[in-house]
Order: C-alpha cells, then sequence, then structure tokens
C-alpha cells in the first residue's frame, strides 16, 4: 500500500465530487425539501383550521346546546392560550327531526354534497346507549378536527350523566381532569427528562443516515462503472493497485458526506435546529437537547455502515460496463438498507426486545438500528460492542470480496459477466507470477 | 547491461484458450522494439502482464532486471490500449492527478506539464474541462500521462492507433528523441509498415505464440532472397531469358528480379549489362510483411487471419 498513491486518488474523488453543482444542490435541497415535507406533514396534523358548519341531530333534546357551548369555550380558551392562532371555528346547527330520522338524514346528506354544511351528527339516545354517535361528513379523516369534537361530546355527556344523576356540577370539573404521562428516560447518569424531541431528533439523523447510505453507497457504483465505460481504469491501473484504488475512492466518497454533513449540521445550527426540532415535537416546548453521545454514535455507525455498503456497491458495479446491467444486482444493498428501516417501528415499541437485538447484531441492518437504539434506550454494553466488531469483520470481509471482484472486474469489457462467472474471480488466483521460469510441460 | 525487459517461458490461459503461450523474449535497454502481430495475437496480454496488470499463469518476468514492484511501476510510463480520461475533470488537475499516482513531486509535474503542454500546443486548454477536448488533443494528454514521470521504459499499446497523420508525426518525434535519450521504448502495432520504419529490433507473434524475434536489420539479411530492382528497359521475355534468373516481375520503371540459389550476383549484373541499357540497380530488401509470412509459414502456423 502506498499511502501517497491512496492519498492522490482520495483527493481526486472528494475535489471532484465537492467541485460539481450537483452536490450542492443535494447539499442544500435535501434538507429543504426534507424539512418542508415534515413541516406540511405536521401543518396539516396540527394547524387544521376554517370553519366547520355542523349540523347535529339531537333526539335527546338536551345535548345540542351544551355542545355548540363547549366548543366555543374550546376555542377560546385555545386563543387565550395561543393568541394569533388559528385553530377551527365550530358552527352547530341543531336540527328537528323532520318526518322520520331517515328523511332527515336524507336531506343532510344532500346539504353537505352542496356544501351547505360541513358535516352532520346524530345524537340519538339509543345510539348512546350503545356509547356511539354518528358523525357524517365527506372528509372523515381529519384527525385534529375529530378528536376535538369527540373530546366535546363526551365532556357534555359526562356533565348531563352528573345532572342527571342529581350530583354537584363540581364533580364534573373533578372527573374531567386527566393526567399527562410524562416520560423519563432512565440512562447510566440518572435520569432526564424526554420531551420527544430526543426520539423525534434520533429518527431524523437515522433517516439522514439511511439516505446517505444510499446516495453515496451508490456514487461508488457508479464511479467504478464510469472509470469502465470511461476508459481510464487501465491508465491508472498501471500506477496505483486495483485496492489501492478502491480504498482511495470509498474513502474519498466518504468524505464527501461527511462534508455534506458538516455543512448541513452548520446550517442546523445557524437556523436553530432545537427550533425545527420543536416544531416537530408536536408542540412541546423548549429546545430539545441533543446528546453528543447521539452525534458520536451517528458518526461511527456512520461510517462502519457506509464502508459495509461501499464495498457491496463497488463489488457490484465492477463486473458492469453500464448502471443498466448493474440494476439487477444493485436492488440486493437497496434491499437491505430499506430491511433497517422496515423493522424500526418494532425496534421503536420494543428497544430491547429480540426484533431489535438480532437487526442489530446483522451487520446490514445493524447501523441504523443500533444507532437507533443507543439513542432512544440504554442497549447493554456488550452488544453494542458486539455489534461493532460485527460490523468492522464484516466490512473487512466484504471488502476483501469486493477487491477481488474488482481487480478482475475492472479490466472486462464486453459481455455482460453471469453470476458464476464473478464467483469465477473471487476463487481466481493467478499462477505465481514470479515464480522461476520451468520448461513448458508439454 | 541489463535488458529493459525479459520474460521466460510466460502463458497465460483464459479458460481452455492460450492468450500467450510459453512466450520469451528479451528487449534490450535503448532500442525501440516493436511487438507486432495481427489483431487477438496475444500483444495486449503480453503488455499487461509486463505492466503486471494481468498475472501471469506461468513464468517469469523481470523489468530492469527485477520483478515487476511498486518502485518498478514508477520508472515505467504505460499507454493502454484502452485508454480514456476522466471527462469532467480540467486538464490541468488531471495531468496532476497522473503524475500524482506516480508520485511525481508537484512542483516537478508542474515544470514538466507546462514543458509538455507548451510543446504539444496544450496549454489554452490547460483549464477546460476534459469533454472539451477534441480525440487528438485528449490523447495529447494521455502522451503526456505516460512521460510525466520521466519514465525509463515506455511501453505503448497501439499507441498510433486512432491518431491523425499529424499527431502520428508528433508522436513519431517524440519517441525519436525519447530514444536519443537512451531510454527503451516498447510498442505493440498490427501496422507492418509502421513498425518497418521506427523499430531496431522486433518480436513478431501469432496465435499467442513467438514466431520470430530480433534484430530488424538482421532478420531482413537473413530472410533476403537474392533479390534485385533493374532498371531496364526491355521486354518480360528478355529478362526471363537472362542466366541465373529464378523468376521476374515488372515493377514501375523496371522488373524486381530473384536469382536462383548459387548465381553470383556480379556475374549477373555484368551480363545483364552486356545484353541490355541498364540504368541502374539496387538491392532489394525483404518488406516486414513478406518476412512474417514466410516465418509463419516455416512455423508451420496456419494463419487464417490477413494482416493489414
Amino acid at each position: 500500500m502506498s499511502w501517497k498513491k491512496i492519498f492522490a486518488v482520495i483527493r481526486r474523488e472528494y475535489l471532484e465530487r465537492v467541485r460539481t453543482k450537483a452536490f450542492w444542490i443535494a447539499t442544500f435541497l435535501v434538507p429543504v425539501f426534507f424539512l418542508g415535507y415534515m413541516a406540511v406533514q405536521f401543518a396539516a396534523i396540527r394547524k387544521t383550521s376554517g370553519e366547520r358548519k355542523v349540523a347535529v341531530v339531537d333526539t335527546t333534546g338536551k345535548l345540542a346546546p351544551a355542545l355548540a357551548t363547549e366548543l366555543a369555550s374550546r376555542e377560546e380558551a385555545m386563543k387565550q392560550k395561543k393568541p394569533g392562532s388559528r385553530g377551527i371555528h365550530w358552527i352547530v346547527e341543531p336540527r328537528p327531526v323532520t318526518g322520520d330520522m331517515e328523511k332527515t338524514k336524507e336531506t343532510l346528506r344532500k346539504e353537505v354534497l352542496d356544501k351547505k354544511i360541513y358535516g352532520y351528527l346524530v345524537l340519538d339516545p339509543e345510539l348512546i346507549e350503545k356509547d356511539r354517535a354518528e358523525y357524517y361528513s365527506i372528509s372523515v379523516s381529519e384527525f385534529v378536527a375529530l378528536t376535538q369534537l369527540e373530546q366535546a361530546i363526551n365532556k357534555v355527556l359526562l356533565r348531563q350523566k352528573i345532572q342527571d344523576r342529581g350530583l354537584p356540577a363540581s364533580l364534573g370539573k373533578e372527573l374531567e381532569r386527566r393526567v399527562d404521562l410524562k416520560t423519563l428516560k432512565v440512562t447510566t447518569k440518572g435520569t432526564a427528562e424526554e420531551k420527544g424531541a430526543g426520539i423525534i431528533a434520533a429518527i431524523v439523523f437515522m433517516v439522514i443516515m439511511y439516505m446517505t447510505f444510499f446516495m453515496y453507497g451508490f456514487q461508488n457504483l457508479r464511479g467504478v462503472i464510469e472509470e469502465k465505460t470511461n476508459r481510464i481504469v487501465e491508465l491508472v491501473i498501471a500506477s496505483v493497485r486495483p485496492t489501492e484504488l478502491m480504498v482511495g475512492k470509498i474513502v474519498g466518497i466518504g468524505l464527501v458526506g461527511l462534508t455534506q454533513y458538516m455543512i448541513w449540521s452548520l446550517v442546523a445550527m445557524n437556523l436553530s435546529l432545537p427550533g425545527i426540532a420543536s416544531i416537530m415535537a408536536m408542540g412541546e416546548s423548549g429546545a430539545p437537547t441533543i446528546p453528543l453521545s447521539m452525534i458520536g454514535y451517528f458518526l461511527l455507525f456512520f461510517l462502519l455502515g457506509y464502508f459495509l455498503y461501499a464495498s457491496v456497491y463497488t463489488a457490484i458495479g465492477a463486473p458492469f460496463n453500464s448502471d443498466q446491467e448493474a440494476q439487477q444486482l444493485s436492488m440486493i444493498p437497496s434491499m437491505l438498507i430499506v430491511g433497517g428501516m422496515a423493522v424500526y417501528p418494532s425496534v421503536m415499541n420494543n428497544p430491547n426486545g429480540p426484533v431489535a437485538v438480532a437487526a442489530s447484531l446483522f451487520p446490514f441492518t445493524a447501523p441504523l438500528i443500533m444507532y437507533l437504539r443507543t439513542a432512544i434506550a440504554e442497549p447493554p454494553v456488550w452488544q453494542i460492542g458486539l455489534c461493532i466488531v460485527i460490523l468492522i469483520l464484516s466490512t473487512i470481509g466484504m471488502a476483501w470480496l469486493a477487491g477481488r471482484i474488482y481487480r478482475v472486474g475492472i479490466l472486462m469489457y464486453g459481455k455482460k459477466p453471469t453470476l458464476p462467472e464473478i464467483l469465477r474471480w473471487v476463487r481466481y488466483r493467478p499462477g505465481k507470477v514470479l515464480q522461476p521460469a520451468t520448461p513448458p510441460a508439454r | 547491461m541489463t535488458p529493459a525487459i525479459e520474460l521466460e517461458n510466460v502463458s497465460k490461459y483464459f479458460g481452455k484458450f492460450p492468450a500467450v503461450d510459453s512466450l520469451s523474449l528479451t528487449v534490450p535497454q535503448g532500442v525501440v522494439y516493436g511487438l507486432l502481430g495481427p489483431n487477438g495475437a496475444g500483444k495486449t496480454t503480453t503488455i499487461r502482464m509486463i505492466m503486471n496488470i494481468t498475472a501471469a499463469d506461468s513464468g517469469e518476468i523481470l523489468v530492469l532486471g527485477s520483478p515487476m514492484t511498486r518502485q518498478m511501476q514508477n520508472r515505467i510510463g504505460y499507454l493502454p490500449e484502452e485508454r480514456g480520461l476522466y471527462r469532467k475533470m480540467k486538464v490541468l488537475d488531471h495531468l496532476f492527478f497522473l503524475a500524482a499516482i506516480k508520485e511525481v513531486p508537484a512542483e516537478t509535474a508542474r515544470q514538466r506539464i507546462a514543458e509538455w503542454a507548451d510543446r504539444l500546443e496544450l496549454k489554452p486548454w490547460l483549464k477546460k474541462k476534459v469533454d472539451e477536448l477534441s480525440k487528438g488533443m485528449q490523447q495529447k494528454v494521455q502522451f503526456i500521462a505516460t512521460i510525466i514521470h520521466d519514465p525509463e521504459v515506455l511501453i505503448l499499446d497501439e499507441p498510433f492507433s486512432g491518431l491523425d497523420p499529424i499527431n502520428t508525426a508528433i508522436i513519431k518525434e517524440y519517441l525519436a528523441e525519447f530514444r536519443k535519450k537512451g531510454k527503451t521504448i516498447v510498442f505493440s502495432t498490427h501496422v507492418l509498415e509502421q513498425a518497418e520504419k521506427l523499430c531496431d529490433e522486433i518480436c513478431l507473434l501469432a496465435r499467442s505464440k513467438k514466431v520470430l524475434e530480433g534484430n530488424l536489420r538482421d532478420l531482413k539479411r537473413r530472410f533476403s532472397k537474392d533479390l534485385l530492382h533493374l532498371l531496364v528497359e526491355c521486354r518480360p521475355e528478355e529478362i526471363a531469358a537472362l542466366p541465373g534468373v529464378a523468376s521476374s516481375q515488372a515493377v514501375n520503371g523496371g522488373y524486381v528480379v530473384a536469382l536462383a540459389p548459387g548465381t553470383d550476383q556480379r556475374e549477373f549484373l555484368r551480363h545483364a549489362m552486356d545484353c541490355h541499357p541498364l540504368r541502374g540497380f539496387s538491392a532489394k530488401e525483404p518488406e516486414l510483411e513478406e518476412i512474417y509470412l514466410d516465418a509463419i509459414r516455416a512455423a508451420g502456423i496456419e494463419e487464417t487471419r490477413t494482416i493489414e
């Protein structure tokens, strides 16, 4: 290994990539898209606003006015808590039953379709007996709006029941009180209040790691193929050993990834990531603190995972002459990366459960999952250690395999090689090049 | 002096097919050495084995007296047949990169790039991207890359393929200068006329095997068939009737005459001069192509491919 030569390759890979417009566009567009997407998502959930005119068919005869009052007072309370915020303005319109219930519903159905009302609510003693109330609307998936409505109905019902039994109204107030479940994370350093922002930051970091495995892993494949199609590779191989070229390439591209992270974190620090994170923490106020260990683990698992995936992508790129040819096989690492994302919800539910442990010891899902676990729970130290050892060993193994395929593959032009052929390259052992000459056996 | 390159019984198989079959050759230092043969004869494989890009299956390869090591790699300039450049790189950056992987110090690289860019009229293009260069310009960049580290031995695989006549002339001039400095040049070609003009020594390959090797002048003498070129005006029958003529062929302004074995040249010429108005004569050397065809016939290799 000549470090001078490897350094020259790293330098080239790094500078040529960082100098492209594509790099800067990706650097600035990814966070913009990412935050934009998150913002739209949360805005859609949180900031449902506007007028909702709801007809109420109340056959109990008592609930509708109380519901109107309750909704109005909630709105008032919201305005006082957050002045200027725009919530939902409910207009409750009591409707008598004209003719029978079915006919009334039919009339209201038409009104909904004609957009005269937003929806209609049926409060019927028989239904309420079965713990039900019915709400009809074109849009029945507005999480925030429907939650408000449901809470209001329940509150009104509760008060009504208390009144019916002749109990004091203050009891109602008493019964309405709820506790908030405050989550506190137990760590070796004591307990710290977990506001949810930390967990969300961990997930955001994991998604970033996931995306960069794709982006930069795939760049290795592209780079290898590009050198082949450009026919530059043989000129380079005359000066640099294939292994050196491979290592230089992987490191150079990895550094591009780290540079991008640096830029992102600098931008985030200046644009106050805490503010963004607190939006994402669903209105929890206060800046979340991102512990240093979270960033340390992030870099560690990013690097381990990147080297592993970069080797896989290199091995896959080397035998082929075009992206298209390599496409089929490049599905394999893509699936493995996606696999890590696929198990993450169940890891969230049970961060030290069997699925979590298995996924954090399987090398291809380990970087994402072990990172997530270190961020949201305290996995046993031996597991972290074992995971790192497994990752290092499998990266070395993969790099060895990639190197073997690479040194043969980069000089193979023409026909698309088959998988058995590629496997033969791995086993291929050239005759001892420098063995003393022997007369040919004839 | 240690030979520049020495191959001893080198073989390389692709599957069951021998790409190079127990090849031995010696390239002395300071010569222009041609590795000749039709496409598929094993030239590129031989060169790649010398460069240690492809490993030989058996045999020994020595470059400047030692096996091809990392240090050796930096003393050799190599121009592959399949050559390209990083298309998005700026020419200057590219040349610096190619110098860096030969471990040329940056300052030395800067001087040499400036010098060569000047000579090859590449200066206005140094800040451009490789993409923007014509094919000929790109080839100049590749040639600079092969000599940026001032190598002792140059190995060029089909250096003239795809070059226009002007660039061919430039490259030939630069090879001549290189040789004047006492350095060794090995190049492969399937165009025998080129080799004939440039080479001191040649090795002819056909069907993965060596057919002939040696000093070109010696070979020509050895394969000379006592051919005489006569400048004379007379009828073909009259030439054929001269004593000692084995065969004759009319060429521009005269005849090429092959003498029967054992015929004394001076005796024949005196006789010819007596009978006919002879304006001039010269000994006609065999062309490389004829030597080649004779050699493969003698080696018993049935060469079905035609040579260009």
